[in-house]
């Protein structure tokens, strides 16, 4: 019943934040060498709340869909019972992936692990190697022409 | 109705402000005759480009995404795309698809304006290579494009800007090519590789198909329109063409259309000219039915909406062992092969295909592709994939000529509408038998040149649905009012007042990224006109 409360104050208190935490865990776990974090550990909702504020109640919604044992499960279990809903509700659970991954690949910690710059690529960008153009020696050692 | 006398006439209605219609409103502007141009869509803010935040990403899957079904903006247009394999994509706004589009910029070939002659299969071009070579170069200035001079596939051609930087996937795939023997060539792009006309240079944001927020891509919004508007031309936005009008005389006097809030309006015209691609061209033009054209407008030939040519698409995706950092630099302009482009007997199919070297993806589409095509899963097991390919993928992207065929179309749909009830456009389209010969061969050949190249894991796409940037051919030129839609220098054989600018006049696609060649058309069009003031519609 507290839950149930603190729900209707709040969409993601108790039972649905334990859910929601574990939904995330599963989806995007820490990689198995530590050097990734797992989703659980970004402030997803802030992130919801910012910049996707239309998902929050299918996001509550997917969330409902899994029991209040899901939590406590272990992560097999969970991926069994995540894979199950990705099947049959394949659009829905496409939209929740969208959202972990655009929330996930866009923290300044998860840009810096993987090689990418954080932040809006604009207005610094990016140098890019100019490359060999001695390469083209070869291509102008054959000869070749356009048709006329 | 708003009265017509609201809106003064005007010497030449210019319908569509995109990669044509800039080019033949700041040619004509010289003319001092007035000028107007009603474009649907609005001036673009550099400022809202999804660069400038940190959910860019996410933003070209919405409202920056390059199929106007998914945006659903109101200035766009639905289409529908059931009966096609290919779907449209475009965008409407000042600058048109040069907004969204790669700015891959190669010309059309001499031998594509001769393949009937050379290959006998769909009909010669009235114009040719040579006649348009003054009006490439002015475009390639105009527009401000990077390239490399003394590509061996080309007559002599001299760019404006030294070539973009090729990158370690340029470099990568170069060996590749190299190995084989084949051709390969930085690639001409509409993006500047200096500062250039007011203009900073590009900045390798690697976003070029969601807005440039440096403007180092040249869309016609920050190339042609502010010249053509310095000089005199008006340019009217959200303002959307209905159908263009007859007098009794059957020339065209103008057009109606509805501004941002809904209301009707006429805006009488001297001459019009249309400039809205080769699926909104069509659209407007067989939406403007009358007792004299009971078919739609200059349709006499009943050729308008017909021999629609996309250039169908293969993708040959290549993991590379070493970190390429694919995301960065423009996605389309790198190098490109020729090798496969002029026909060979011994190939089972005419014409060609060029093969472009594209870079690699942002995260978030990286992970949303590699979910998509099973590479990378989600759960246990992501990030080691994910860390396998992000940065470290090539991909050649085939763009296959397409040869004219009646049966490839577009139509006005009996049910579907855009916002102001205007029936918008359906497309009927099957690739051809010689088009997916054409995709196979792509897709063997650039295996080859993956494995040459050192590629770990190859694989691909047979046939890329969200590829229609290129609509052509649905106002076909030529010199037979029977036979094609607007004569060699763009006018209705039926409305001697009415021209079309855009993608719709080509006879044949060639297989190269159409703009350049559009352009070029829209500057030789409006040359042509200057010239024959006097008597423009004898």
């Amino acid at each position: 019943m507290t839950n149930d409360v603190n729900a209707t104050a709040h969409p993601f208190s108790g039972r649905r934040q334990r859910s929601l935490s574990a939904l995330l865990d599963t989806v995007l776990p820490a990689s198995e060498d530590g050097s990734m974090p797992s989703a659980r550990e970004l402030d997803f909702l802030a992130y919801v709340r910012e910049q996707a504020q239309e998902f929050m109640p299918k996001l509550a919604a997917i969330v409902d869909h899994f029991d209040d044992e899901f939590s406590n499960q272990p992560l097999s279990t969970r991926l069994a019972a995540v894979e199950d809903y990705s099947k049959t509700e394949k659009q829905a659970f496409n939209g929740l992936l969208f959202h972990i991954y655009d929330c996930y690949y866009q923290n300044s910690r998860v840009c810096e692990l993987i090689g990418v710059r954080p932040g809006a690529p604009f207005p610094q960008g990016y140098a890019v190697e100019p490359g060999d153009l001695s390469l083209l020696d070869t291509v102008l050692a054959h000869p070749r022409s356009y048709r006329s | 109705m708003e009265n017509a006398s609201d809106h003064d006439p005007v010497d030449v209605l210019i319908i569509g402000a995109g990669a044509s219609g800039g080019a033949v409103a700041w040619s004509l502007s010289d003319t001092r005759m007035r000028i107007l141009c009603l474009e649907q869509g609005d001036w673009m803010k550099s400022s809202k480009y999804p660069t400038t935040t940190n959910n860019w990403e996410a933003q070209q899957f919405g409202a920056f995404n390059i199929d106007p079904n998914v945006r659903g903006l109101d200035t766009d247009y639905p289409i529908n795309g059931d009966a096609s394999p290919i779907d449209v994509v475009n965008f409407n706004g000042v600058g048109g698809s040069t907004v969204l589009y790669a700015a891959h910029f190669p010309r059309l070939h001499p031998s594509d304006f001769k393949v009937k002659t050379l290959d006998g299969v769909a009909d010669d071009w009235p114009v040719d290579y040579e006649q348009l070579e003054p009006y490439f170069v002015e475009n390639d200035r105009m527009m401000g494009v990077s390239g490399l001079t003394g590509d061996p596939m080309y007559p002599p051609k001299k760019m404006p800007l030294p070539p973009l930087p090729i990158g370690l996937v340029g470099e990568t795939m170069a060996k590749g090519y190299n190995k084989l023997g084949w051709h390969w060539w930085p690639s001409d792009g509409a993006v500047i590789s200096q500062p250039y006309e007011g203009r900073d240079k590009c900045l390798n944001l690697g976003t070029c198909m969601s807005g440039c927020a440096q403007g180092g891509k040249s869309s016609t919004d920050i190339t042609y329109w502010p010249q053509a508007i310095r000089s005199g031309v008006e340019l009217r936005t959200r303002c959307r063409v209905r159908d263009i009008t007859l007098n009794s005389d059957g020339m065209a006097d103008g057009a109606i259309y509805y501004d941002a809030d809904g209301n009707e309006h006429f805006q009488k015209a001297e001459i019009v000219i249309m400039a809205c691609n080769g699926v909104g061209t069509p659209r407007i033009l067989l939406n403007s039915k009358s007792g004299q054209f009971p078919d739609g407008l200059a349709n006499r030939s009943g050729l308008v909406g017909k021999n629609l040519m996309f250039h169908p698409i293969s993708v040959v995706r290549g993991v590379f062992e070493e970190r390429l950092d694919s995301h960065k630099g423009p996605p389309a302009c790198c190098i490109i092969s020729k090798e496969f482009y002029e026909t060979d007997p011994d190939r089972d199919f005419v014409r060609g295909y060029n093969m472009q070297i594209s870079r690699g993806p942002g995260p978030l589409t990286m992970a949303l592709r590699g979910h998509a095509s099973g590479d990378i899963p989600w759960g246990p097991g992501h990030h080691e994939a994910f860390r396998e390919q992000f940065d470290h993928i090539a991909s050649i992207v085939n763009v296959c000529e397409d040869l004219p065929e009646e049966s490839n179309t577009v139509t006005l749909d009996p049910q579907l509408t855009d916002s102001n009830g205007i029936p918008a456009p359906k497309i009927t389209y099957r690739i051809s038998e010689n088009s997916r010969r054409m995709l196979a061969h792509g897709l063997a050949r650039g295996r080859e040149v993956m494995q040459a190249a050192g590629a770990k894991q190859v694989d691909t796409v047979d046939l890329l649905r969200p590829a229609g940037w290129h609509l052509l051919g649905t106002a076909r030129m030529g010199n037979e009012p029977e036979t094609s839609v607007v004569n060699s220098w763009g006018r209705s054989h039926d409305v001697k007042n009415l021209f079309v600018v855009d993608g719709s006049i080509f006879v044949t696609s060639g297989g190269v990224n159409p703009t350049s060649t559009i352009q070029a058309l829209a500057l030789y069009i409006a040359d042509t006109m200057k010239k024959n003031l006097a008597n423009l519609f004898d």
